[in-house]
């Protein structure tokens, strides 16, 4: 048997395995090890390979740029849970909601801030199923609709920065690009950074959440019916006070997280401390800082973080065997021969990535797959700011993609029982159409992406 | 079967313990990144060593934390077909999964990250920064922590799903 055979029945049997439903993390490393061991015995694996393991788990370990997941998870939770941005929701709800369409407009613009301060999906996602759900089927919204827009919505944490997701990514597409370097040749790449991916996903964000708002306001003009105004005994200026206590503070907490990333000024993990500090504040000025949701907060952190740098160091015991097995060649060897050249090379690892988010989540897919991928298609001349961002406009439809949806997940929830799940499929659909064309228009207009990145470093 | 149940509930007292401190731990990390921070921006000082003491904690916090999370059921899983499968088949796939998949994982790790970290003891090593942290070794021997918290858990398991399996049996 040669070692790339084995590479690829190990990729299909881990991704089988997967699906019974034991931990990722433990199941990518335990199924490493067996076939580690297999290759050992058929004498294509040096066993003794697993020797350089610890200096990965300590390269893990002291990667300072990473330290900014768990600071942006803490600032996250934080507003979740001292109910900062059910505030938000609510507030904006009342805004936006007395036109047709317009609650639904609303809960873009929340999951559009959230995203920009928050930017876990599943706690966005949560929390407008538990607010903005009930508001907008009590105003009469259609359920398929009020549902696709809310799971569309909370992915939009994904790529608008400061993004987890893109931390991670940047930190990966780093790896991938001196590997490409050396492919290649060239000595001194240009690093890539999760200030230049957050730069460069400001925009095809921005887009995406114009996508979304023309989408629904196109909707509710040809089907008024399914999204009615709300009415509400309050009067305008109550409103107005109200939003102004609510929306001004959160927002500018994020202008001064996002603010300072993009001019420069401060590094991803500093300003991550200072967004988790200022959710503090803003919690104690509503008197929401008790030692209980500190204590929450903190221990939610824990465990979201560890589960990230588990599968993290999971994923590098698998990919460490596959390469051992030259799987990594293998991918290299198909890639370059294709049809089509670079362009095939890029659809072809596009459409894997999308059918693979049909059942795992963006973390495998970054942790185990891009680095699998991007040395080939970076070494070939793919730009790899705007591979990342494909990437990651990609990655977002995993959340939405039924049955496996993460997003999904979510929703069904906390979702009330008389939510049809097949609405909540069918509602997602044209979301996932409308990310599709996004992910078309970037791959066609790069500057979409590259543009901002490069004019302000 | 009742000694059993006690070993299980006293690994899952210890994890409970080691959460706890790594809560603490992350409460602190926000606090000294914000140092940093403020003496940089604010006074134009830095201090190597409180940039290394933040990620010092942050590797504590997943690493000492993986035990916790387990504990707590948080390390996801691809649950299309376990989340709403049957608790035996829950438990047969925890067991499985933990003795044959996990088990192992750890035992590599502690195997070739003991030279690692012992050699880090023997020669007193410290950050190579100047004006880092004194002590590597206590950083490096979060990995050996990280394998005894996820060991205990996954007896923890182990043991849990033993019992669930045979009190279907006898109902």
């Amino acid at each position: 048997m040669t070692p790339e055979i084995l590479s690829i029945i190990m990729f299909f049997s881990t991704l089988t395995l997967l699906l019974f439903g034991f931990p990722v993390a433990f199941t990518l490393a335990g199924s490493a090890l067996f076939f580690g061991f297999l290759g050992d015995y058929l004498d294509i694996f040096n066993f003794r390979m697993l020797g350089f393991f610890p200096q990965r788990i300590f390269g893990v370990m002291i990667n300072e740029p990473l330290v900014a997941v768990p600071l942006f998870i803490f600032m996250g939770i934080m507003l979740e849970k001292t109910k900062i941005a059910a505030g938000l929701l609510q507030s904006i709800g009342e805004l936006f909601g007395t036109t047709k369409g317009g609650l639904g407009i609303g809960v873009v613009i929340v999951g559009m801030l959230l995203a920009a301060s928050t930017g876990i999906v599943g706690a966005t996602v949560v929390t407008m199923g538990m607010l903005s759900l009930p508001t907008m089927l009590k105003a009469g919204y259609d359920q398929k609709i009020a549902t696709g827009t809310i799971c569309a919505a909370g992915t939009l944490g994904q790529i608008i920065p400061p993004s987890i997701v893109l931390v991670l990514l940047a930190d990966i597409l780093q790896g991938a690009n001196e590997e490409a370097a050396l492919i290649a040749g060239d000595l001194a790449p240009n690093p890539i950074t999760a200030i230049d991916l957050f730069a460069g996903a400001m925009l095809p964000g921005l887009m995406l959440v114009v996508m979304f708002i023309i989408f629904i306001y196109f909707y509710a003009k040809i089907y008024p019916d399914s999204c009615p105004p709300i009415k509400t005994t309050r009067s305008r200026q109550e409103i107005y006070i109200e939003a102004f206590k609510n929306v001004l503070p959160p927002l500018i907490l994020i202008l001064l997280v996002l603010g300072s990333i993009l001019l420069g000024v401060a590094t991803p993990t500093e300003s991550a401390s200072v967004g988790a500090a200022g959710a503090a504040i803003l919690a104690f000025t509503k008197g929401e800082l008790t030692f209980k949701n500190l204590k929450d907060v903190s221990f939610s952190t824990v465990r979201l973080s560890s589960f990230v740098f588990v599968i993290l160091i999971g994923a590098s015991m698998f990919s460490l065997v596959f390469r051992g097995f030259k799987g990594d060649e293998l991918i290299e060897h198909v890639l370059t021969t294709l049809p089509g050249g670079q362009v095939g090379a890029l659809i072809i690892v596009m459409l894997a990535i999308f059918f693979l988010g049909f059942f795992l989540d963006y973390i495998e897919i970054i942790f185990v797959i891009v680095p699998l991928v991007g040395p080939v298609l970076i070494a070939n001349g793919a730009d790899p700011l705007w591979l990342g961002i494909m990437i990651s406009l990609n990655l977002q439809t995993s959340f939405l993609t039924p049955p496996f949806g993460f997003s999904l997940f979510f929703l069904r929830g906390v979702a009330p029982p008389e939510i049809q799940t097949k609405n909540i499929y069918r509602g997602v659909l044209p979301y996932i159409g409308i990310q599709v064309l996004a992910l078309i228009i970037v791959g066609f207009i790069p500057e979409i992406a590259t543009w901002l990145p490069r004019s302000i470093f | 079967m009742k000694i059993l149940k006690s070993i299980s509930s006293f690994f899952d007292l210890l994890n409970k313990i080691t959460g706890s401190i790594c809560a603490f731990f992350a409460a602190s990390m926000v606090v000294v990144v914000l140092a940093v921070v403020i003496l940089r921006y604010g006074f134009s000082i830095s201090f190597i060593w409180m940039q290394e003491a933040y990620v010092w904690l942050h590797a504590y916090i997943f690493m000492m934390g993986s035990g916790y999370t387990y504990l707590n059921n948080e390390h996801v899983r691809i649950d299309v077909i376990y989340r709403g499968a049957s608790i035996k088949y829950k438990s047969i796939v925890d067991i499985l999964g933990n003795i044959f998949l996990l088990l192992p994982f750890i035992y590599i790790i502690w195997k070739f990250s003991f030279p690692f970290v012992a050699r880090s003891w023997s020669m007193n090593e410290i950050s190579r920064e100047v004006g880092g942290l004194p002590s590597l070794y206590i950083l490096k021997s979060a990995i050996l922590i990280f394998c005894i918290m996820l060991f205990l858990q996954a007896i923890s398991n182990i043991i849990k799903s033993i019992i669930n399996l045979t009190s279907i049996d006898k109902s």
